[in-house]
């Protein structure tokens, strides 16, 4: 309802700042003795009114207003209404053909651009979820397949095998419940377009239990942190940022290879919290460096298929990233290190940002 | 006589409670399992069990409700089963009286530590209370009561008096998970606007005084958006 109010005043501001300026010049013109021009000056002006503001009204308006003051005040008999000129109805049925077909292309414009927003986010959408069920069915192919096997011919099976084909459901199972999270994390932000909600979150608590996560699934893999020393408190839907750490450590232990060292750093830049992950791994190819967060590096690998599944997760993983991070009004980054590996690096207002509303 | 912890399941998903059923049984408990609230009401009633395990998403009513009106009369410890993301959920089961969450999907071992650790905790504060003048011991962090002495490694740390009072509140609820609510109600009183970010700075100057790492979680764990837990072992 305020939004309404809003965009109608709005809309009357451009009216009105547009006649000033056309009546001004006109005054002006007038002034100088020239009087031929004004009728076109007051054409533009309705031309104008029609492309910035919304629906036909205000350019049919702006025309019935610009027909009356150019009759009025700028064509003889100057400072009078008289229709009996045959110059001044044309000048009038031409402002209003202007106000009308203007109204009508730009509103067309917008519908389109409109549908066009829409479909791209639908064709998003699709994308997301046809590599979606693409990566779900391996998985599920194994636990299937192997706790059939167990329960129809387990006695078959040695007691290491069987261990091997249960660790088998256990990973795959383990996997699954992280594409899970993340597909949540997308839905916390769809749901209903709601804004997230942001709470103060202590920078150290943050890391904390994203480490504790992390080392819990990777054990064997160290990460090097490099935190500021002062307590620092970010506004953020803390369960969302800690899924962005978490993918950006984790796509480092999957697709690092040769990775010996992996960092996390956290630095205050200006009223900016950066995130670092970086490691000395292999690198990104440059030709997936640009699509990379947008699941395009995801769907070429699936097309060349590479056998190993838990590799698929790094498409949906980095576009969750961006998603959570644009999300919050930051930005987020890949690049490859000048001495080598890849640096993902993202941040996040420290102030909560005020809104004009 | 049979003398084992029996345990009371609420759980609707078939497949979970006979995993957790199969899980609790081959650890020495004996459970009863109801699969919708009005069951377990009166399975409570009837049986008087040590331990409920809650699954918050019931089909005919709200597992609050139940854990509601269990609280009203019974000190029976309840651990509530909830998804990751609903913070909110956790904290208000915690505030309405559950001792302890466990996140799905878990493991057999998170869960029946949790059942362990939450049995100690309530038989520990039913028979000697608060332990006044007592002294506390996990790991390698000690603290004694009566002298408002922490010590780590046994090597003593200065503590402020805030500082004190949150880590021998969490020591005396040591195991179970306190949210900032309750935490601040007990170490300031009444909470105002900024009483969240004062506990975390606390907090954040604790960990620091503790020498621990973030990610190491040796002492204290924290839960984000729901507060923090004194490991018990």
């Amino acid at each position: 309802m305020k939004k309404k109010r809003h965009h109608i005043w709005k809309n009357i501001m451009i009216m009105a700042v547009v006649f000033l300026v056309a009546s001004g010049s006109s005054i002006i013109l007038q002034k100088t003795g020239v009087h031929e021009h004004i009728t076109a000056i007051f054409i533009f002006a309705v031309f104008l009114t029609s492309i910035l503001t919304d629906g036909y009204i205000y350019g049919i308006v702006s025309a019935l207003v610009g027909t009356l003051a150019v009759n009025y005040a700028y064509t003889y008999p100057f400072y009078a209404l008289d229709f009996r000129f045959q110059s001044n109805m044309i000048s009038a049925v031409v402002m209003m053909a202007i106000a009308v077909l203007t109204g009508m292309l730009t509103t067309q414009v917008k519908t389109h651009e409109a549908i066009k927003v829409e479909s791209e986010k639908e064709r998003m959408r699709a994308n997301l979820l046809r590599a979606v069920s693409h990566d779900i069915r391996t998985p599920l192919t194994t636990i299937y397949g192997a706790s059939t096997t167990l329960l129809e011919s387990g006695e078959n099976y040695t007691k290491e095998q069987r261990i091997k084909i249960l660790k088998g459901i256990q990973e795959d199972s383990d996997w699954l419940m992280r594409m899970v999270e993340n597909l949540l994390s997308i839905t916390r932000i769809d749901e209903g377009k709601i804004k997230i909600i942001k709470t103060p979150t202590v920078l150290d608590e943050l890391i904390d239990s994203v480490m504790v996560k992390f080392h819990k699934r990777y054990p064997q893999q160290e990460v090097y942190l490099d935190l500021p020393e002062d307590i620092i408190i970010i506004p953020m839907d803390a369960i969302l940022i800690e899924q962005v750490i978490f993918n950006l450590l984790e796509n480092a232990v999957l697709h690092a290879d040769g990775m010996t060292e992996l960092i996390l750093k956290v630095f205050v830049l200006g009223k900016q919290v950066v995130f670092e992950v970086s490691d000395n791994g292999c690198g990104i190819e440059k030709e997936r460096l640009n699509g990379i967060f947008n699941g395009s590096y995801h769907l070429f690998e699936g097309r060349t298929a590479s056998s190993d599944s838990k590799k698929h997760n790094s498409g949906i993983g980095l576009s969750v990233c961006q998603t959570i991070v644009k999300a919050h009004d930051g930005a987020i980054t890949a690049e490859n290190n000048p001495v080598g590996g890849a640096v993902f690096r993202f941040s996040l207002n420290i102030e909560e940002m005020k809104e004009s509303e | 006589m049979n003398n084992k912890y029996k345990i009371l399941l609420v759980e609707d998903e078939h497949n979970i409670s006979t995993l957790i059923m199969t899980m609790l049984e081959s650890s020495g408990y004996q459970v009863i399992q109801a699969g919708t609230c009005a069951l377990a009401k009166t399975l409570f009633v009837s049986h008087c069990p040590d331990l409920v395990l809650l699954d918050l998403g019931l089909p005919d009513m709200d597992g609050m409700t139940f854990l509601e009106d269990v609280r009203k009369d019974s000190l029976t410890p309840i651990i509530v089963l909830s998804a990751r993301t609903n913070e909110k959920d956790k904290v208000l089961a915690l505030d309405a009286g559950a001792n302890d969450y466990v996140t799905k999907p878990f493991g057999a071992a998170e869960l029946l530590a949790r059942i362990r650790s939450t049995l100690r905790n309530y038989s520990h504060s039913a028979e000697s209370g608060k332990l006044p003048g007592g002294k506390f011991m996990v790991q390698d962090l000690e603290i004694l009561y009566d002298a408002r002495q922490v010590f780590v490694k046994g090597k003593e740390i200065k503590l402020t008096q805030t500082e004190y009072n949150i880590v021998a509140l969490l020591s005396e609820h040591c195991g179970k998970m306190m949210t900032y609510s309750a935490i601040i109600k007990d170490v300031w009183g009444y909470p105002d606007e900024g009483s969240v970010k004062k506990l975390q700075v606390n907090m954040a100057n604790i960990r620091k005084k503790f020498g621990v790492k973030p990610g190491e979680a040796t002492y204290i764990t924290n839960e984000l958006g729901v507060g923090y837990r004194m490991n018990s072992d």
